[in-house]
């Protein structure tokens, strides 16, 4: 624990032993619902496994599958990346209101966004209504694969603006001025000094995206595009959990090679300066492309938020006022929701501490697979993890089962790498010659830690944090499978509603899920760091 | 656009869109109006017997008949109850019978009947479920199939006709739906549907414009029926010929067919015959009704039911309470709230539907036959339907 300096080739002989066992025990702990997996998997019979496996449907929807991912991850990093530079490094009007409003999308959830975009744009939809007596005869089709990517990319680009922002707000600018002193122009100065400094940030998003896109069960569902997670739900639903599982497996697999191939892509060199700490001064002034900018923040915003609130509202006023009780709205549908939610993001940010600190730190082999192990439970559809919980819950820990604590950590093995990505990223951007200053001046290790490494990462553990959060808001599936008996969120009310077709009475809850996340997004930007304006 | 015509040999509109309104506004279809929960207020002339719910029905007052709760056994304890079901369709029911009881505690859980399924299996025997309230007859005979149930005792099995329970006594019906086909009332009229679903391939007014959900475990009992009594290759024709005349078959439920109906996108589909209800209690004046085939696959009468579970700590309570499921006053509350078909002899369906007895489901076709739904999934896949 002599040094912290983390060059490839002596970082690995001396690792902190308390922060390597507690990085090893989490990942050991979100593999563990993969024991479920091969278990039910090895159900199916070999010969069946293998038929499954390589019949043309199976091979077909995977490279549909792959599309997606492809198409989704590149438009997300074209939309997350200039949105988070506007809203960090410019003087955007209502910066912080426009920060909150395109973080939102996250938290609706992709089942209510991807059938709103079908009421509103679909033949015969609410918009052909409205553009019918102008002459429009036909929209654009909304079904298929552009309506899955378009839906799935506003639904997912803000895991690129969030952590994107993050590295922003830690970037040291005196480096970009020092640039632009050295006759750079902006752009160039952008091109040499921002990119690199937020290319592991950009990438943390852009990997959540992709996997994402790729384990996601609604969307594709309802936009009618055939992806691979569709053929698992079908398993599902006739009751074939063997094959369900080995599909999942083969997910799984998809996954880690996704993450092969972003580990070769992002690279471990550390990114900081001489100085570090709170020069984020120095917006850039927009002028007149002002107005532009704030047109593309509202048009992203509006279009993910505003359809599908339009369209639940429309549905709401069109029948259906009366409430049943069951239906009736309950304010500790959201104090759970939002309980649930901190719980998820608090555990998950200690738990990702020592599992991101050390893959930014000391990047051996052993702290990546820790890392990488983190993103498996993510790219395992919801429903494969939580029943992967209900069987380790039955079997191992009754007490915990239909618990609130089983259902925090089911939360926390889908969204850990939510957490470690962001802090990861952070921690990259820490000089070490700061810490090891406060250690000379008589810092223990950890005090160097506390006092001086904490705050450097401080925007990357709230960003973080801020993922963790808004995606288990709407986090169903494993909340559905094990939740205590008659405990209530947000979003198990809103699927009551939509599930027996009463669709006009999930737009208050939807709305109250908008309102809470976009109040609790602000309290955490005001946590953000010391330097936020 | 052509009106509707008002021939009603063979299509049994279910209400005016007026009725259906007031149906909706007075009778709360949408889990009760203002009136008490608990209140059973009902029937000048049902004895016993009451309303669960508002208690005010558009019809009028109703005789409800069969066996009140009150002739039933006593519940007492602690029972969990893995719905199915929504909540709002039968959470007010599941309360009601609760709050009959001072020493009686539900703990309802709803999901999916799939996913429910799927997690009786993976707990295995530390399931803590006792009762299984499923939408469907064929979730129940797969729990059947895994072993999972317990005989029901015949107090319970004797209250319906026999083709509504488990040969073996092993779940039993408590409500029931009918296949139909939606139609867009501005599009086609009630003729143009045939009354043979193996008509439909060569029918050209469907052309592009007839549309399913085939991943809906409803359509996956209607294709194994299909199978069971035509035969796979007889099957698998129709749904080649389906395809061949532009099925649209990417909906996820039927609600959606459904909507898609009302909304002009297609001109007909295939439904549970309450999707139609619902669609109609949010839009009253939607241009959509309801067709019938008969005698085949198209017209099978599915039942909603229930089974108690091998790890049910007290297997009396759980029957007794499924016995609570089949009571007059729990068959009433189907009829009204859900617009499904009561199926204790005795308590009628509500509004103009038409009796159980007026319906034509195909003859000899056993409920527990619609279970095997993995064999239907392989054929949608192989025809490139999923």
């Amino acid at each position: 624990m002599a040094t912290d300096t983390p060059t490839a080739d002596d970082a690995g002989d001396d690792l902190p032993l308390p922060t390597t066992v507690a990085s090893a025990a989490v990942a050991a702990a979100v593999l563990l619902p993969l024991v479920w997996l091969v278990r039910t998997a090895l159900d199916v019979g070999l010969a069946d496994a293998i038929d499954i496996s390589t019949r043309p449907s199976t091979v077909e929807v995977f490279i549909n599958s792959a599309a997606l991912v492809v198409v989704v991850t590149v438009a997300s990093v074209l939309i997350g990346v200039p949105l988070a530079f506007l809203t960090v490094r410019t003087d955007l009007p209502f910066r912080r209101w426009f920060t909150v409003a395109v973080s939102l999308p996250l938290v609706i959830p992709s089942y209510v966004g991807a059938f709103a975009f079908v009421s509103a744009f679909g033949p015969q939809g609410a918009f052909q209504r409205l553009l019918a007596p102008l002459g429009v005869e036909r929209l654009p089709e909304i079904y298929g694969f552009h309506g899955a990517a378009l839906v799935v990319t506003l639904y997912t680009y803000p895991y690129v603006f969030i952590t994107t922002r993050a590295a922003l707000k830690s970037l040291d600018t005196t480096l970009i001025d020092a640039a632009r002193t050295l006759d750079h122009s902006r752009w160039e100065a952008f091109r040499r000094v921002t990119v690199p400094q937020i290319k592991p940030a950009v990438g943390a998003g852009a990997l959540l995206v992709a996997l994402y896109a790729l384990s996601d069960f609604g969307t594709p569902a309802i936009m009618q595009f055939d992806a691979f997670t569709r053929v698992i739900f079908v398993e599902f639903t006739s009751f074939g959990r063997d094959v369900a599982a080995l599909l999942s497996l083969q997910l799984v697999a998809v996954t880690l090679l996704i993450l092969g191939l972003e580990s070769h892509v992002r690279g471990n060199e550390p990114l900081y300066a001489g100085r570090q700490g709170g020069r984020t001064g120095g917006t850039i002034r927009l002028g007149k492309w002002k107005y532009v900018a704030v047109a593309a923040c509202l048009t992203v915003s509006g279009v993910a938020l505003i359809v599908p609130l339009g369209i639940l509202l429309s549905w709401l006023s069109q029948g259906g006022a009366e409430v049943g009780r069951s239906l009736a709205f309950r304010p500790e549908y959201a104090i759970n929701s939002i309980g649930v939610s901190a719980g998820a993001a608090l555990v998950a940010v200690v738990a990702g501490l020592p599992v991101a600190y050390l893959a930014a730190k000391h990047p051996t082999r052993l702290t990546d697979a820790f890392e990488r192990a983190t993103y498996v439970g993510y790219a395992v559809p919801g429903v494969v993890l939580g029943l992967a919980l209900v069987y380790l819950g039955t079997s191992y820990a009754r007490p915990l089962y239909q618990t609130i604590y089983l259902l925090i950590a089911a939360y926390v093995v889908r969204f850990l790498p939510q957490a470690v990505g962001s802090m990861r990223a952070s921690f990259l951007r820490v000089n070490p010659a700061l810490p090891e200053a406060a250690r000379t001046l008589g810092r223990s290790s950890f005090g160097a830690f506390r006092a001086v490494t904490l705050p450097l990462i401080a925007p990357g553990l709230f960003g973080g944090a801020a993922l963790v959060f808004l995606t288990t808001m709407k986090e169903l599936p494993a909340t559905l499978l094990l939740r205590p008996s008659g405990f209530k969120t947000l979003v198990t009310h809103i699927w009551t509603a939509t599930e027996s077709g009463y669709y006009g009475h999930a737009a208050v809850p939807a709305l109250i899920l908008l309102g809470v996340s976009g109040l609790s997004m602000l309290v955490i930007l005001s946590q953000e760091g010391y330097d936020v304006k | 656009m052509r009106n509707t015509r008002s021939s009603r040999r063979r299509v049994l509109r279910l209400g005016g869109a007026a009725g259906l309104a007031s149906l909706a506004g007075c009778n709360g279809i949408l889990g009760g109006g203002g009136g008490g929960g608990g209140g059973s207020e009902g029937g000048d002339g049902g004895g016993a017997a009451g309303q669960i719910g508002s208690g005010r029905s558009p019809f009028g007052d109703r005789n409800i008949s069969g066996t009140p709760m009150a002739e039933m056994p006593d519940l007492s304890g602690e029972l969990t109850l893995y719905s199915g079901r929504g909540e709002p369709l039968v959470g007010q029911l599941i309360t009601f019978i609760e709050d009959l009881y001072p020493d009686l505690t539900i703990r309802p859980r709803y999901n999916s009947a799939a996913e429910l399924v799927n997690q009786i299996e993976t707990e295995g025997d530390g399931s803590p479920a006792d009762v299984f309230f499923s939408v469907n007859a064929g979730a129940l005979g797969a729990l059947k199939d895994r072993e999972r149930t317990v005989e029901l005792p015949t107090e319970a099995l004797d209250m319906v006709p026999d083709q509504f329970h488990d040969p073996d006594g092993m779940w039993i019906g408590t409500s029931g739906r009918a296949r139909t086909i939606p139609y867009n009332t501005n599009e086609l009229s009630e003729s143009d549907v045939p009354d043979d679903i193996f008509a439909f391939p060569e029918t050209e007014a469907f052309r592009d414009a007839i549309g399913c959900a085939p991943s809906y475990s409803s359509f996956q009992a209607f294709v194994t029926a299909m199978r069971a009594l035509n035969g796979e290759e007889e099957t698998r024709q129709w749904l080649d010929g389906m395809l061949e005349l532009g099925l649209q078959h990417d909906y996820a439920d039927e609600f959606l067919v459904s909507q898609a109906v009302a909304d002009g996108e297609l001109r007909a589909g295939f439904a549970n015959h309450y999707y139609i209800q619902r669609v109609l209690a949010g839009r009253p004046d939607a241009p959509i009704s309801t067709a019938f085939t008969a005698g085949d696959a198209g017209a099978i009468f599915n039942v909603a039911g229930a089974c108690v579970l091998d790890t049910a700590e007290d297997a009396d309570l759980a029957s007794t309470f499924v016995r609570h499921l089949l009571s007059a006053e729990a068959q009433d509350y189907f009829a009204r709230e859900t617009f499904e078909y009561p199926l204790v002899p005795g308590v009628d369906p509500i509004g103009d539907l038409p009796t159980i007895d007026e319906l034509n489901p195909p003859e000899d076709l056993d409920l527990t036959q619609l279970s095997d739904l993995e064999g239907t999934v392989d054929l949608l896949q192989d025809v490139g339907m999923l």
